[in-house]
């Protein structure tokens, strides 16, 4: 283990002092921070407010249309704001025809209860429902003027607003009171720890690429055999994956530390006690087994390959395999309980990925599943690691040409 | 003298091809052991065993000084034949690593590096990127990390191979000065006449087996007989009446000839033809590189009688 960590320790050293790393590693955040400026940049172009409006109707029971129709134009939502007369049923049928059309009764349930109901027609923008939460500060303002203000009433406004999202497809003669889908108090709190995790996994997981080049360097820098004549190929391994786990981090907490105070600034939010969870330490598992396994695999891989240039089709593969679970990221998100949603759980090489999505977007966690899968995901490293420990055995000191698949084979066997 | 590694039966092979067999040397404290071999003949697979990169089908390998079965790595200093550093760190920085994988300790590791450097002609290149370093600093710096850490043993495979007559001489005096203090030295080398100049025992290998083993001076007196070298033009049939002769070698007016064993070299001049032109001649006893190549070439002059044309 002393040799490990001294392996490791090297490791992060000699990559601390390479420029080419130290480039890379402020680069990273602040091509992020780029391209989101660059976003909100052509996001703000006159130009592109081409997007379709919505047209919302609202059936006004209480005089509030004319804060409404303030709020919308302060916030510039993409709304054209109108008013109605047509009752909840007739809408139902209404929006059945529309198209990007919505329904809002603000009515004494909204004062009294907090609900106020909302139909949808097909093909609403998938921002609407986020949009619909900046209404109901005019609302509460309502509210607030008509309750004198006493603490019995304070719990009342605490209550906040629900909106109730219907679909014309849907049972409409259920009230919405019982069928209450409520969207989280804020969309970003939910998906903040996920997000995060999966930062910190793409993080360690690219960096942890770098352990390819520094098993193959090894061997093109004809180091290896004075190196394993101090130590052991497995401390050399372990070592390795330490040392760049380690680096991977490094680059997370420096891109964060870059990004938070940007992120603060272009989202007002305290996005830091929505990260910082309990949900958060799963969430980390995760990730960390999902680096462990790659990085196992890469520097199994890496120490067959004579030179990163020379990567044959085989390594190549090998190298594509933590893009795997982008290939579920649409399945996933429409359904994140359906089937493929599952069998990505189940696969090691898309597990970490495909469950931190899950977690991210689900309300409810699967827990059985999550057992599963995490059980799946250790004894596959446990797998990746002992194979790789045999690959990097004799890899590492066979020069000048690519193993193929048939050595490796023979390699794992024996 | 003290063996420190005592090497018995070695076998490898690879697949179904025997690579090694049989061997068994040891080396002692204080002495230059020197392995000999062409290329092919298994001194680095023999090496690779010893350092346990490679793991032997048979025989044993023992390092007196160790407790247990594991190799004393940190007591070992070993220069492979296929070395080199890693390529975008500093000199020191890169020597300081080495030590410390062998637990040595770090200030000490870099005042023997930077003595080290001075002594070898590489004095203020410890900041220098080893990328910077011609081939022959690069050597030179991996000379230097492989005894850096005061090693019992040392184990050098061909560390004299790319390097100018200078740098030799430095590296020869270095490994024999180490020797003096104590130091067993295993040494793979195709210069013969380096290692005849330095080692105190040899162990030849072909093909994988055991050609000779024993001290310079022994193999000397067993293998190396006289050869008598005559320049002037002379005909082969001539030379072939000559006795005690094992082999005649002719190259334009150049005529070498292998003799026997038991030749007592003022008896033999005496037998002379009296018809043979002579500009030229010279008698000595046929050199460690002369055995080498004979073997190597499979020309078995030693054990044959027989006569090859140049």
């Amino acid at each position: 283990m002393r040799n490990t960590m001294k392996v490791a320790k090297w490791e992060i050293k000699r990559n601390l002092k390479n420029k080419t790393f130290l480039i890379g590693l402020f680069l990273t955040p602040v091509l992020i921070i780029g391209f989101m400026l660059l976003g909100s940049l052509f996001g703000d172009d006159p130009a592109d407010t081409e997007q379709e409006t919505t047209r919302v109707f609202v059936n006004d029971q209480l005089g509030v249309f004319p804060e409404l129709q303030e709020s919308v134009n302060q916030n510039k939502l993409p709304w054209d704001l109108l008013q109605t007369d047509l009752t909840e049923k007739e809408v139902a049928a209404e929006a059945e025809l529309s198209e990007n059309t919505a329904y809002i009764f603000i009515d004494e349930r909204a004062m009294q209860e907090g609900n106020v109901p909302v139909y949808l027609s097909e093909e609403i923008p998938p921002f609407f429902s986020n949009e619909l939460q900046l209404l109901s500060s005019p609302l509460q303002t309502m509210q607030m003027e008509e309750l004198g203000i006493t603490e019995k009433q304070l719990a009342v406004i605490s209550k906040g607003f629900h909106f109730n999202e219907q679909s014309p497809g849907e049972n409409i003669n259920t009230t919405s009171t019982e069928e209450e889908t409520s969207l989280g108090e804020n969309p970003i709190e939910d998906l903040a720890p996920g997000a995060f995790a999966g930062f910190i996994m793409l993080s360690i997981v690219f960096t942890g690429m770098a352990i390819f080049q520094s098993a193959s360097q090894e061997k093109k820098d004809k180091i290896a055999e004075i190196i394993l004549s101090s130590l052991t190929p497995a401390e050399l391994m372990q070592g390795k994956i330490i040392g760049y786990f380690v680096l991977g981090l490094i680059q997370a907490v420096v891109s964060i530390t870059l990004l938070f105070p940007f992120l603060l600034w272009k989202i007002d939010l305290p996005i830091i006690e929505y990260i910082f969870v309990p949900e958060l330490i799963l969430l980390l598992v995760i990730a960390i087994l999902g680096f462990l396994l790659f990085a196992s695999l890469f520097v199994g891989i890496g120490a067959t390959m004579a030179d990163i240039t020379t990567a044959g089709n085989f390594q190549g593969m090998v190298m594509m395999l933590p893009f795997l679970p982008f290939i579920f990221i649409g399945p996933v998100i429409s359904d994140p309980t359906g089937l493929m949603a599952q069998i990505g759980t189940y696969i090691p090489f898309t597990s970490p990925g495909v469950l931190l999505l899950r977690l991210t977007i689900m309300e409810e966690w699967p827990w059985v599943e999550i057992v599963i899968s995490l059980a799946i995901l250790i004894v596959s490293v446990w797998l990746a690691m002992k194979l790789a420990g045999k690959i990097f055995k004799v890899g590492i000191l066979m020069y000048g040409k690519n193993a193929t698949p048939g050595e490796i084979w023979k390699w794992i066997r024996a | 003298m003290e063996a420190l590694l005592t090497v018995n039966k070695l076998g490898k092979s690879f697949k179904d091809k025997q690579i090694i067999s049989d061997i068994s040397f040891e080396v002692r404290k204080g002495e230059i052991m020197a392995i000999l071999g062409p290329n092919g003949a298994g001194k680095s697979t023999t090496i690779r065993n010893i350092m346990g990169i490679m793991y032997p089908d048979e025989g044993s390998i023992t390092f007196t000084n160790s407790t247990g079965k594991d190799i004393p790595r940190h007591k070992i200093g070993y220069l492979p034949e296929e070395r080199g550093l890693y390529k975008n760190v500093k000199v020191m920085d890169i020597l300081l690593y080495l030590a410390e994988l062998k637990d040595y300790p770090q200030a000490k590791a870099k005042q023997r590096a930077l003595d080290y450097l001075k002594k070898f002609d590489l004095e203020g290149k410890e900041k220098v990127s080893v990328e910077e370093l011609s081939k022959g600093m690069g050597q030179k710096v991996q000379f230097i990390a492989s005894i850096l850490h005061e090693p019992e043993l040392l184990i050098l495979d061909e560390p004299f191979s790319g390097l100018d007559p200078v740098s030799q001489e430095l590296f020869k005096q270095e490994i024999k000065e180490l020797a003096e203090k104590g130091t067993a030295i295993l040494l793979s080398s195709h210069q013969m006449n380096l290692v005849e100049e330095m080692a105190n025992r040899l162990f030849m290998i072909h093909r994988g087996q055991k050609v000779i083993y024993g001290s310079m001076e022994e193999v000397k007196t067993t293998y190396a007989n006289f050869k008598c070298t005559i320049r002037g033009i002379n005909n082969l049939e001539i030379l072939q009446t000559i006795p005690e002769v094992l082999r005649i070698e002719q190259q334009e007016d150049i005529s070498v000839l292998y003799l026997e064993q038991a030749v007592q070299p003022t008896l033999w001049l005496k037998q002379l033809p009296n018809e043979l032109v002579v500009h030229e001649l010279t008698m000595d006893r046929v050199s460690l590189h002369e055995i080498f190549i004979d073997i190597a070439t499979d020309k078995n002059m030693l054990k044959e009688t027989g006569e090859v044309y140049a």
